[in-house]
C-alpha cells in the first residue's frame, strides 16, 4: 500500500501521528466480510480491519437482535463475537486477519458450519 | 505437571519487574501473559514515562515495551506470551491454556501481577457499537493505527480521560463531548452511535470511550480466596498484603495495579520488591526496593497500603452515606427519580440483565452479588462479571444502604477465560 486508499469517507486509519510516526507499510490481505471484499493489513485484527473500514456491528445478540461491536478489545466482553470460516463465537479483536478469510457477522449464538470436529 | 521456581502471571510493568528482580537473583522464573507480547497496558499508552527507571524516564510508553521486552529477553526469564493462566488450585498449582496446548505449572512461589481493567458503569445506549472502553479505543489508536470514530465524546474526568482526549485528538479525532458522570449520558443512533448527550449538551458524533478510570482485576487471587479488604479510595475490595507484598496465602504475592497501584512508577517498584522477595534475595536488597517503593508512593498511598495488612478486614467504612466513588451514579441507578432511562439499560452486557432487573432482585431480598447473580444470571456470561459487578455492588449499596465494604466481591471459580476443552484433555496427558 504506497499511499491511503481512496475510500477516503470510510478509511479511518491513523496515517501520520506525531507520537508513532507515519503507518509503516503492511502487505495487502483479502478478506470478505458478509460477502462484501474488503482491504485488510497483514498483522492487524479483524476487529481492527472492520473499524477501519467502518464496520462497527460484529453480532447481534440472543435477545431482541440488538447490535454488539468492540467493546473492550482485550478479548474479555466477548461483544465482538463473529463467524470466521464457518467457525461461530470467533473475538474478532484477538484473532489475526488472514488472506481469503471468510467472515460473516454473527445473529445470536451463531452456527457452525466450519469443517467437522 | 511442569514445574518451576516463580510464576509471574503478567508481563506489564509490574510483571515484568518482578520477573527481571527475581531473575537478577538466580531463580527459574516463567512470565505467563495472555497477549501476543509483552508489556501490557505500556504497549497502547503513549504518555511519555516518568520514575521507572533512568533508562526508561521520557520514553513513550510504547517504546519502553520494547525495550523492556529486550530486557526479558537478555535475562533468561522464560516468557509464555498468548498463554492464559485460567486456574490456582489448593495444591498451589496452576492451569495454562497456551497456543500450543494445556498443561499444569507447579511453582515454589507466584507473583499475581494481572494488572486492572476499566472500570465501567452502564448508561442508557452503552451497549451500542460505537462504545468502547479507554483501553479499547488506545488499543486502536496505537497498536492498530484506526480511529474509533471521527467524532468522539469522552465519558470520565479523571487522568485516563485526560489521556485518553489527548490520544484521540493527537491521532486526529474530534472531542465534541466530556461528561464526567456516566448516569447522565445518553448515547443514541440506529444501530451505532450517532448522537451523544449530557447535561443538557447534545452532539453528532460517532463513538464513545469511557474512561472512569481503571478497576483492580486479581482474579487469580479472589480464586484462591486469599484475605481481601476494602479501600475506601477505590470503592473496591482489594487483596491484602504483607510489607514485603505476600498475600495471606504464603508464596502468593500481588503486585502492581491488581492491588491498587496508583501509577506505573508504583507497579514498577511494587513488581520489583514482589520479585526479589519471592526469590529469597538478601535483606539488603530488599531494603533497597522498599525504599525504592516507599519514593513511588505518596503519603496517602503509604497509609492505605499500612493499613491493609493480612488480618485486617482493610478499611471499614461503616457509614452509609455518600463519598465512596460512583454513589451519584448508583443513587440514579436505584430510581425513584422522575427520569428512569437507567431501568431499561442493561447492567449486565452479556446476559443482557438490565437495570430495572437487578433492582427488582434487590427488592425481593437479594443481598449479595452471589445472589443477584443466582436470581437474574447478572455476572454470569463470558465476561465473568468483570464489566457489571461493580454496578451491582453500588445499586445494592444505594437500594439497601449496605456499605460498599461489607459487599463482598462475586466468587471467583476457574477458568478466568474462555478456554478450548482440547486444553483440559491435555492438562491430564
Amino acid at each position: 500500500m504506497d499511499e491511503a486508499p481512496s475510500n477516503g469517507a470510510g478509511d479511518l486509519r491513523v496515517w501520520h501521528h506525531p507520537v508513532l510516526g507515519e503507518l509503516q507499510e503492511a502487505r495487502p490481505v483479502q478478506i470478505t466480510v458478509d460477502g462484501q471484499p474488503l482491504v485488510a493489513r497483514e498483522g492487524e485484527v479483524i476487529a481492527a480491519a472492520l473499524l477501519a473500514h467502518g464496520i462497527l456491528v460484529c453480532r447481534a445478540m440472543p435477545r431482541g437482535r440488538e447490535p454488539r461491536g468492540v467493546f473492550c478489545a482485550l478479548g474479555r466482553c466477548s461483544d465482538c463475537l463473529i463467524t470466521v470460516d464457518g467457525e461461530p463465537n470467533v473475538r474478532a479483536c484477538l484473532t489475526p486477519v488472514r488472506e481469503g478469510q471468510v467472515i460473516w457477522t454473527q445473529a445470536g449464538l451463531g452456527r457452525w458450519e466450519g469443517p467437522a470436529g | 505437571m511442569k514445574t518451576t521456581g516463580i510464576v509471574v502471571i503478567g508481563a506489564g510493568p509490574a510483571g515484568i519487574a518482578a520477573a527481571l528482580a527475581a531473575a537478577e537473583v538466580g531463580t527459574s522464573v516463567t512470565v505467563i501473559d495472555e497477549h501476543p507480547a509483552v508489556g501490557g497496558q505500556l504497549r497502547w499508552r503513549i504518555a511519555p514515562l516518568r520514575g521507572l527507571d533512568e533508562a526508561l524516564d521520557g520514553l513513550p510508553a510504547c517504546r519502553a515495551a520494547e525495550t523492556l521486552h529486550e530486557r526479558l529477553a537478555a535475562s533468561g526469564v522464560s516468557v509464555l506470551a498468548g498463554a492464559v493462566a485460567w486456574g490456582l488450585f489448593e495444591d498451589g498449582s496452576l492451569a495454562v491454556a497456551a497456543p500450543d496446548g494445556g498443561f499444569r505449572l507447579q511453582a515454589e512461589k507466584i507473583v499475581v501481577a494481572t494488572g486492572s481493567v476499566d472500570l465501567v458503569l452502564p448508561f442508557a445506549g452503552w451497549t451500542l457499537p460505537g462504545v468502547l472502553t479507554a483501553r479499547a479505543a488506545q488499543i486502536m489508536l496505537h497498536l492498530h493505527r484506526v480511529l474509533p470514530g471521527r467524532r468522539v465524546a469522552v465519558i470520565g474526568e479523571g487522568l485516563d480521560a485526560a489521556e485518553l482526549a489527548s490520544d484521540l485528538e493527537m491521532a486526529g479525532a474530534e472531542v465534541v463531548l466530556r461528561a464526567a458522570d456516566p448516569a447522565q449520558v445518553v448515547a443514541s443512533g440506529e444501530g451505532r452511535v450517532e448522537r451523544v448527550s449530557a447535561n443538557g449538551e447534545r452532539r453528532e458524533a460517532d463513538a464513545v470511550v469511557i474512561a472512569l478510570g481503571r478497576q483492580p482485576d486479581p482474579e487469580l487471587a479472589l480464586q484462591a480466596q486469599v484475605e481481601f479488604g476494602y479501600s475506601v479510595r477505590l470503592g473496591c475490595h482489594l487483596p491484602l498484603r504483607s510489607e514485603l507484598l505476600e498475600t495471606s496465602r504464603p508464596g502468593l504475592y500481588v503486585a502492581g495495579e491488581a492491588a491498587g497501584a496508583v501509577d506505573l512508577a508504583e507497579s514498577f517498584a511494587e513488581g520489583r520488591l514482589a520479585g526479589l522477595a519471592a526469590a529469597g534475595a538478601t535483606p539488603e536488597r530488599i531494603a533497597t526496593a522498599q525504599e525504592a517503593l516507599a519514593r513511588a508512593r505518596s503519603p496517602e498511598r503509604s497509609a492505605e497500603v499500612d493499613r491493609m495488612r493480612p488480618g485486617s478486614l482493610g478499611e471499614a467504612r461503616p457509614e452509609t452515606g455518600t463519598g465512596a466513588p460512583w454513589t451519584s451514579w448508583a443513587e440514579a441507578a436505584a430510581g425513584g427519580g422522575q427520569d428512569d432511562t437507567l431501568a431499561r439499560v442493561a447492567l449486565c452486557r452479556c446476559e443482557q440483565v438490565t437495570v430495572g432487573e437487578v433492582r427488582q432482585a434487590i427488592e425481593e431480598g437479594a443481598l449479595t452479588i452471589n445472589d443477584i447473580k443466582r436470581r437474574t444470571r447478572a455476572g454470569m456470561g463470558l465476561c465473568q462479571g468483570i464489566f457489571c459487578t461493580r454496578a451491582m455492588a453500588l445499586l445494592l449499596h444505594a437500594s439497601r444502604g449496605i456499605p460498599l465494604s461489607e459487599i463482598a466481591p462475586m466468587t471467583e471459580r476457574p477458568p478466568t477465560r474462555p478456554i478450548p476443552l482440547a486444553s483440559l484433555v491435555e492438562i491430564e496427558e
